[in-house]
Parts: structure tokens; sequence; C-alpha cells
């Protein structure tokens, strides 16, 4: 065998093996993956945008800021909304793309994800759910999202110093929909006011002027919708073209263009968290800036939730590198546990023992196609 | 006074499920094709007619776009789908996986398109006033009602009094016999297809004005119509369309004696009574074995 063939030979078998190699080179510059369990497709394929964009907006400033020494990015996964499609997503990513934090949205899915998460020691941050037992699934499932029961609890007042006693329920036949429902029944008679009527449906019902017919009869104040997505605005189209003129009200979900911008949806009431985008911290209005520049709109509250989610990874990590200790679920929770504290889009993100982020909450309404903050 | 209101916005609901029923029917007697890929020309016709309103066409020429998306979408998946499918092996299985691959795909597209929210036509015409105490109802009830019978009579003409539909009719009898007489089978399923899909195109419009449209609204329409063709009999349209009409009317009607969950639910409930106790619908001809 000649000199020249067995390099041409060893030349080969290098080229060959390259991609076995590499990772142990690169192990330092692997990207963190930042896993999405969101509804990119569907009836609730709207919030998949919305959260996604969030996130995206985070890790570009993570890294035109040099945060990390690894770059981010996201594993995306389509649950659509469902918990079955989550617990398959959550599976492949722990499994398969070692995936180090994950971001879910919707009740029903991080219900339903929280113990993989658990098992696996990921740490999975909801941003858009706000069923109260979401609260303590597990030590690796945070919320930076204020859930129902602070929505309510800051809620109930309001309507009543608006005389908005008699509230009925459209509620969806879900986690989020039934933990809806048992706050109103217990908050809502403390807080001087009734639950006049409940009208459960599922989440693929689409025609509501029938619901409208027995919403009617139950003569309410109030209409309070407990729902999501598309849902929410043929909910509201369905009762106001239907004879429903009293006003109607829920929690942060309306917020999704698809309802604001619908005529029917004008005077729409609703709780979500407090963002000051223009007289905030730093953080707060470079989010702000950068998300009208990048979309040609103003930022939501859930654009803002996902890019808190994913900056608390960024900070947490930055921690980590600094101490040269390795991330993942258990250094990652110490560390939140540790700092407790940390500048988000917003103000000062403080988490509790649970993982769960307080946050001010404040009353919106839809006034020609734009959400006013009212108290 | 609960019950009329219910009874009303049952017809209003049950004439938009006989309309796209009856397509389906339509399409699957003719050439037993299992069309699962109607709720897509549904959900065509429904953006078509939506984005030509947000661009300022007037009503008829949205509707006409409509029925032309719709038509060509059915056409295609004839040509394009089911026969080269049927060439082969032509096998149901294959044929209905075939067509829900569309389905999925289209919808995605269509989402990527037009967003994945949900979208509507604003118009004043689905806004009800009330008619007598507690009875509300919207202009859009009549127009409803009104384009359901007057699409029946001109389909039911056309089927019976002309060359084309009774030829149509004897597709679905006889396929073999058609051939001898020297008719073409694949002129006339296109014929089906055509048609069929056409009929799904004036509920998507209203269903646009009404209780609007996602790009997934088309399974529900497909769940709709495969039940209301076996509730009234596979392979009659008449039956088709009185299933549609009925399982609206059941849906709404419901809400007098049930829970508001229960509504959807319904309307399975009666598919399950009839497969149970009268599997050849309303309709349809018992076959001894």
């Amino acid at each position: 065998m000649t000199g020249p063939q067995i390099a041409r030979r060893a030349l080969l078998g290098t080229a060959l093996a390259a991609p076995f190699v590499r990772p142990s080179f690169a192990q330092g510059s692997d990207p963190y993956v930042i896993g999405t369990l969101f509804p990119m497709s569907g009836p609730n394929g709207e919030y998949g945008k919305l959260f996604t964009d969030g996130a995206a907006l985070a890790i570009e400033h993570a890294r035109a800021d040099n945060m990390l020494r690894r770059p981010m990015r996201i594993q995306a996964e389509d649950t659509q909304a469902l918990p079955q499609q989550g617990v398959i997503g959550m599976t492949k990513l722990v499994n398969v793309d070692k995936a180090h934090y994950v971001l879910v949205g919707f009740t029903s899915v991080s219900k339903a994800v929280a113990p993989v998460a658990d098992r696996a020691k990921t740490v999975t941050v909801n941003g858009g759910a706000v069923g109260p037992d979401l609260s303590g699934l597990s030590p690796y499932f945070w919320n930076v999202i204020p859930l129902a029961h602070l929505e309510t609890q800051a809620f109930l007042p309001f309507l009543m110093r608006r005389n908005l006693k008699r509230i009925a329920l459209v509620y969806v036949d879900d986690p989020l929909g039934d933990a809806i429902l048992g706050l109103l029944r217990t908050e809502l008679p403390k807080a001087g006011g009734e639950l006049v009527g409940t009208f459960s449906i599922p989440r693929t019902a689409q025609q509501f002027g029938p619901i409208a017919a027995r919403v009617r009869q139950s003569r309410p104040d109030a209409v309070y919708i407990a729902s999501f997505g598309a849902q929410q605005a043929q909910i509201i189209k369905g009762l106001r073209d239907n004879g429903i003129r009293q006003p109607l009200v829920g929690y942060s979900a309306l917020s999704i263009a698809s309802v604001t911008a619908l005529p029917e949806a004008e005077g729409v009431i609703f709780t979500s968290q407090k963002f000051d985008y223009t007289g905030g911290s730093e953080v707060t209005r470079r989010f702000a800036t950068d998300f009208k520049a990048r979309h040609g709109a103003d930022p939501g509250t859930y654009n803002a939730n996902y890019y808190n989610a994913t900056r608390l990874f960024a900070l947490l990590a930055r921690e980590l590198e600094r101490e040269n200790a390795p991330v993942n679920g258990d250094t990652l929770r110490a560390t939140l546990l540790r700092v407790r504290e940390f500048d988000l889009v917003g103000g000062k993100g403080r988490f509790d023992d649970q993982g769960n982020m307080s946050a001010d909450i404040q009353v919106n309404e839809i006034r020609g196609g734009r959400v006013v903050p009212i108290g | 006074m609960l019950f009329l209101q219910l009874l009303l916005q049952g017809v209003q609901t049950g004439a938009l499920y006989a309309l796209t029923a009856a397509g389906f029917a339509l399409i699957f007697g003719a050439t037993r094709i299992f069309h699962f890929a109607h709720g897509t020309s549904f959900t065509l016709a429904g953006y078509v007619f939506l984005f030509a309103w947000n661009g300022g066409l007037p009503w008829w020429a949205g509707s006409l776009a409509g029925i032309l998306v719709a038509v060509l979408f059915g056409l295609a998946m004839e040509r394009l789908v089911y026969r080269p499918i049927q060439r082969h092996e032509g096998s149901f299985f294959t044929v209905f996986v075939a067509a829900f691959g569309v389905a999925v795909v289209v919808q995605n597209l269509v989402g990527m398109v037009a967003g994945r929210g949900f979208a509507s036509v604003d118009t004043p015409l689905s806004r009800a006033d009330e008619v007598l105490p507690d009875v509300f109802l919207a202009p859009i009830f009549w127009i409803a009602v009104g384009v359901a019978v007057a699409l029946f009579a001109a389909l039911s003409t056309f089927l019976t009094r002309t060359h084309a539909g009774v030829a149509l009719r004897a597709l679905a009898q006889n396929p073999d016999l058609l051939r001898a007489y020297g008719l073409s089978s694949n002129r006339l399923s296109m014929l089906a297809f055509a048609l069929g899909s056409a009929m799904a195109a004036p509920a998507a419009v209203l269903t646009a004005m009404t209780s609007g449209l996602n790009e997934a609204v088309g399974h529900h329409v497909m769940l709709i119509s495969m039940a209301a063709t076996i509730v009234g009999g596979v392979g009659s349209l008449r039956g088709a369309a009185l299933a549609g009409l009925m399982l609206g009317v059941a849906e709404s009607v419901a809400l007098q004696f049930v829970d508001t969950q229960w509504a959807e639910g319904v309307s399975f409930l009666v598919l399950f009574a009839f497969i149970i106790f009268r599997p050849s619908g309303i309709f349809g001809v018992a076959q001894a074995r």
C-alpha cells in the first residue's frame, strides 16, 4: 500500500467520523435548548405566535447583551392546546432534544406536562395559563403570570362598584373553565354578588345563539366569559348578535387580536397583568420599543409574559455560568429561590417558594379595537 | 318563549347544516367517494368570501368567488387525488387518508395566509332584534332559510328534469350500466364534485356572517355532514338535507331540557339512535343480506 493511498483513507475515515466527534468538542458552545409547548395550529394557533414572539425577542436581547456564553435556541412543539399533544411534545423535548428549559401555556396542557417535567427535573414555565391549581404542581413548574384567583380577587370589587352583581358565567368545559366556575361560586357571594347562571360549553362548540337565549333567561347584570382562543370571539359575537346587551367581562385571555379587533367586543372588560410600557423600567421600555419595531404593533400581555419567562432563564443561567455551575433543573431552581427578584418586563418580578411570580392586576376595556386600562 | 327561540335558532343552524350535508351526500351518493375534504371546500369558500368582503367587493361577487373556489377545489380533489388512487387500488382507507391529509395541509395553509384567529364578516344582517317578547331574530335567519330552500328546489329540479341530473342519479345506481349506454362516469363524477362543493359555499358565506370562521372550522362541518348523511340514509339527498336540518334543530332545542354542555352531543345521540334503531337512515332502503 502506498503512502498517498493511506493518507486518502485516513482522510476519508476522519471525514466520516467527524460528525460523531464534533459534539464532544463543541459541547461548550452548544445552544441552550428552550423548548416551547404552544398551540401553533388549530383554533388556538393565534396564541402560539404571541407566545413565540415574546420568547424570540428575549433570546435576541440576550444575544445582543452577550448575557450567556452559549446561545439559546427555540425548539418548538405544537400542542394544539391539547393535553395529549402536550405530553407527547414534552416527552420529546426532555428525551430527544434535551431541553434545558420549557415554556408552556394553557391550563390543561400545563397540568398534563407537569408530571413529565417533574420526573425529568426540567424547569417548565407557564406564561399563559391561569388555572389556580397550576401553583405548586411541581418544584420544577413555575408561573410568570398571575393565576385566575388573583385576577378574580382584583376584578370582583370592580364589578361590585359598577353595580354588576348578577353574573352569568359562560365557561369552557376544561380545567380552566372549571377553576373559574369554582372561584366565582365561592368568591362572588363574599364580594356581594350572585352567580345567576352557569353555562358550560365544549371546547369545540361554535354555535352560541341558543346559549345566548339561555343566558338572557338568567337576567344577568354582566356575562363572564371563561374560555380561550378563537372560541372567545365566537362567544362574544354569538351573544351580542343574539340580543345580549349586558356588559361582557372576562380574564386576560381576552387580550388577543381576534377579540380586540371584533366590533362586537367593543366595551368588553377584562383583567390582566399591569404593564406600564412608557413609564416603566428600562427593561420594559426596551421590550416595548423593540417589539413594536419588529412587529409593527404594541406588545400584549402574552408577549411580555413569554419574554419574561425566557429572560428569566437567561438571568438564571448567567448566574450559573458565573459560578461555573451546570445549568439544569436543580441548579436553576436553587438559583431562583436564592435570588428571588429579577428585572423583568413590568418591573421587579418576585417569586415565591412555589415558583409563582407576583404581579399587579389591572382592569381593561376594549375601546375602538384597543385595550385601554380603566382600573 | 324559550322553546320558540331555540327552535328558530335551530332552524337557522339546521339550514346551513342541510346545505353542507346535501353537498357531501350528493358526492358520496353518486361516486361512493368518502370526500373527507368537503369541510375544506367550506373553509376555502368562507375565507375567499371574507377576503372579498374585506377587500370592498360587493357581497354577490364575494359569494361567486367563494363558490368558484369551492368548485375548483372539489374538481382538483376529484382529478388529482381520488381518480389516481382509484385507478390503482381505490380502497376506502387510502381515499380517506389522502383526503384527510389534504384537509390538514389546506387548514395550515389557510392559517398561514389568513391568520390563526377568529374571523367574521361584520354585517348588521346577523344582529337580532326582539320580534316577540324574549324572541330575537336576525335578518340572516330569513336569508339562510330562503337560500337553503331555493338551492334544494334548484338541485331537485336539476336532478329530476335534466339529462345530466338523471345520469348523475344513474351513476349512483349502476355505473356499469351507465357506461354501457355510452355515458362518461368520469365526467359525471366531476359534475357531482362541482355541484356538491358548490352547495357548501353559501353555507360558508352565511357562517362567516354568523358564527364566524377559523381555519379548523371544516372539521365540524365534516362531522355534521357525515352524521346527516348517515341519519338521512346514505345516497339520499333529501334525507341528508332533512337530517342536517333535524340535527341543527335538535342541538338547539335540546337546551330547553339539558345543560348547554350537551348541545353538540345531542347531534351524535341522534346519530347513534339511528345507527341502532334504523341503520338505513330516514330515506335509506334496508338491504337484505
